[in-house]
């Protein structure tokens, strides 16, 4: 019987040849990261030092700190937070990146996200890593348990496969099709599982899409999602590698919950109505067409690449946004920042009316430029939950870039298909 | 693992009343409202929790209570203070047809017996009574005479319960001597 690439890459950080779905045991990750934010990482820091003893980690370099949250009101607020962190990472030789952008996506461009590499953090949009054949875990305070002891207890996910086919027609992305799998098995769907992309609608998708996509794994309910390393991503790898690795791949044989078969070319843009990323919210955007919308964002931990930043100033270009619309375009990382900015981007977005700001994730936690009462909000961001973004009154839709850029245009919900 | 010096007090049969049934796909933060979804004020908490659903709910639960729960309990991004409010309440378990895998994990760090459990809620109704023995995942409801089994818990998920969460069995298995005691002195 053969094995998923996430059998094997768990079998790997616990040690073993082999070790099969359902199996719980304590397994040693690549790298261990988490981003600062008061209530977390302080008292982690804390924690370690007071109740553990540890004054000094023993291996730092599987350590790795970002600061992307609460960079943009540069307060005295802000700089206490992140001395705290400069400080714990200074004193135990743990590298704390700031000033790139966005952890999620810095974890690709600085080479942790290598092919066979098994990473945790806190926050599950770690999942993100999948499109380079890592496996990304959110553990939530768990973190805490590998920070002390090296490693975390975990059971083996199952995994299902989605089976990709076509390619995906102009004005729909890789947001279009994570809500269409929501909407067509449901919010539990890939309960505790990972889910594993494959087929040859997988290698049409660029790395940005590979990685928006998996980011968004735990709204189906799974820990994780997970492509096999092929030609593209192995050369970015190759690229970033700030140390060794090597890959790992599902076994023809290996053994799948399930076979779920979407052909990209038949997905239509989504958009997910105020409140969360369920089944019964994810609607075709005819559906919502005309929802007056006063402010747009693009950008997330799960947007807000190339990608989506040529998305949007591909419908803005010589055009101006809808008059008293606010439009948050926020690239997903530094580097991304300047390669927009290279390729004239930027210039199209500003004229067109929108506010480009440094990478962040301020934008996303409602910290930076919060939704005020009765404000409704079409967004690239993670989570539309009530309050995510400012007020509790506030009203979040989600969507791809094309239908952010699309609707910031008219002012209302719109089918990016009408524009691209 | 046993540690006798942590051992907490966890027992191996729950009994208790069924204090809410709630459906699928449930977001816990609506047991406080998401406006108090930051809130770890224990009284403010207590003043909000399950507010919506039933008014009178902190004078009606009784501590030993337990809650059930629907396919999926806990989906979205469950903060703690929504189980935080249910726990001072009184409530010392939780039962449900699935769990979400946040949820699940967060819950279980904080030493909260989970039990998931296909078909629970066809079974019981509201203040029904249930013999829970929650680390083989089986249920009588005494009030009905109906039982349920499921898929036992694994054995580190027990420890960390038994250890009364996840930050006391770490401390017990990597604390220093000094925080032990804290923790011994506190409980």
């Amino acid at each position: 019987m053969g094995f998923t690439i996430t059998e094997k890459i768990m079998g790997r950080a616990a040690g073993v040849n082999s070790i099969s779905a359902g199996t719980n045991a304590q397994f040693r990750p690549d790298y261990m990261i988490a981003y600062d934010f008061p209530g977390y990482t302080d008292i982690m820091f804390q924690q370690m030092q007071d109740d553990f003893g540890i004054v000094k980690v023993l291996d730092p370099e599987r350590y790795v700190l970002f600061i992307d949250h609460m960079t943009t009101r540069s307060n005295d607020r802000e700089q206490q937070v992140h001395d705290v962190t400069r400080e714990w990472g200074a004193r135990n030789g743990v590298a704390v990146h700031e000033g790139l952008g966005i952890g999620h996506q810095l974890t690709a461009e600085l080479g942790y996200a290598l092919p066979g590499k098994f990473l945790v953090h806190f926050d599950g949009h770690v999942s993100g890593v999948g499109a380079f054949g890592a496996l990304g875990w959110g553990v939530r305070k768990d973190l805490l348990e590998a920070w002390v002891s090296g490693g975390v207890y975990l059971d083996v996910p199952a995994s299902t496969r989605f089976w990709l086919d076509g390619t995906f027609q102009p004005g729909v992305d890789n947001r279009d099709l994570l809500h269409s799998i929501i909407s067509t098995i449901g919010a539990d769907g890939c309960a505790h599982q990972v889910m594993e992309y494959g087929g040859p609608g997988a290698q049409t998708m660029s790395i940005d899409r590979r990685q928006g996509l998996c980011a968004m794994a735990m709204f189906t309910g799974a820990v994780s999602a997970i492509f096999n390393p092929d030609e593209l991503s192995l050369e970015y790898s190759s690229r970033v590698a700030r140390t060794d690795y090597d890959p790992l791949y599902s076994d023809p044989d290996a053994q799948y919950v399930s076979t779920v078969n979407v052909n990209l070319s038949d997905l239509s843009p989504q958009v997910v109505m105020p409140g969360s990323a369920k089944a019964s919210n994810t609607k075709s955007v005819g559906d919502l067409a005309g929802t007056p919308v006063q402010h747009a964002y693009i950008g997330s931990c799960a947007s807000g690449r190339i990608e989506e930043i040529r998305a949007a100033a591909s419908i803005l270009k010589g055009k101006k946004i809808a008059t008293g619309l606010r439009l948050n375009v926020v690239p997903t990382s530094e580097s991304i920042y300047q390669q927009a900015a290279k390729e004239g981007l930027l210039d199209i977005l500003t004229e067109a009316g929108a506010h480009v700001a440094k990478s962040s994730c301020d934008f996303c936690f409602g910290y930076a430029a919060p939704l005020q009462d009765g404000d409704k909000c079409i967004s690239t961001g993670v989570l539309n939950i009530s309050g995510r973004m400012g007020s509790v009154d506030a009203e979040i839709y989600m969507a791809s870039a094309y239908t952010v850029a699309a609707s910031a245009l008219a002012g209302r919900i719109v089918d990016p298909r009408e524009v691209v | 693992m046993t540690n006798d010096s942590l051992d907490s007090s966890v027992s191996n049969l729950l009994t208790g009343r069924v204090a809410w049934v709630f459906g699928d796909d449930f977001d816990i933060d609506l047991i406080i409202g998401v406006q108090n979804i930051k809130s770890y004020d224990p009284a403010h908490l207590s003043s909000v929790c399950m507010k919506t659903f039933d008014e009178d709910f902190g004078n009606v639960v009784r501590r030993g209570d337990v809650i059930v729960g629907g396919r999926n309990f806990g989906y979205g991004h469950p903060h703690y203070p929504a189980m935080i409010a249910m726990r001072n309440a009184g409530i010392v378990a939780v039962i449900a047809e699935s769990f979400a895998p946040g949820f699940w994990r967060g819950e279980i760090y904080q030493g909260m017996p989970l039990v998931s459990l296909p078909g629970i809620t066809a079974k019981v109704d509201r203040w029904d009574l249930l013999e829970l023995d929650w680390r083989n995942a089986s249920v009588l409801n005494i009030t009905t005479g109906a039982r349920l089994q499921g898929q036992p818990l694994n054995p580190h998920s027990i420890d960390v319960i038994e250890a009364g969460g996840g930050y006391r069995l770490l401390l017990a298995q990597y604390g220093t001597a000094a925080a032990v005691a804290r923790l011994e002195s506190d409980s």
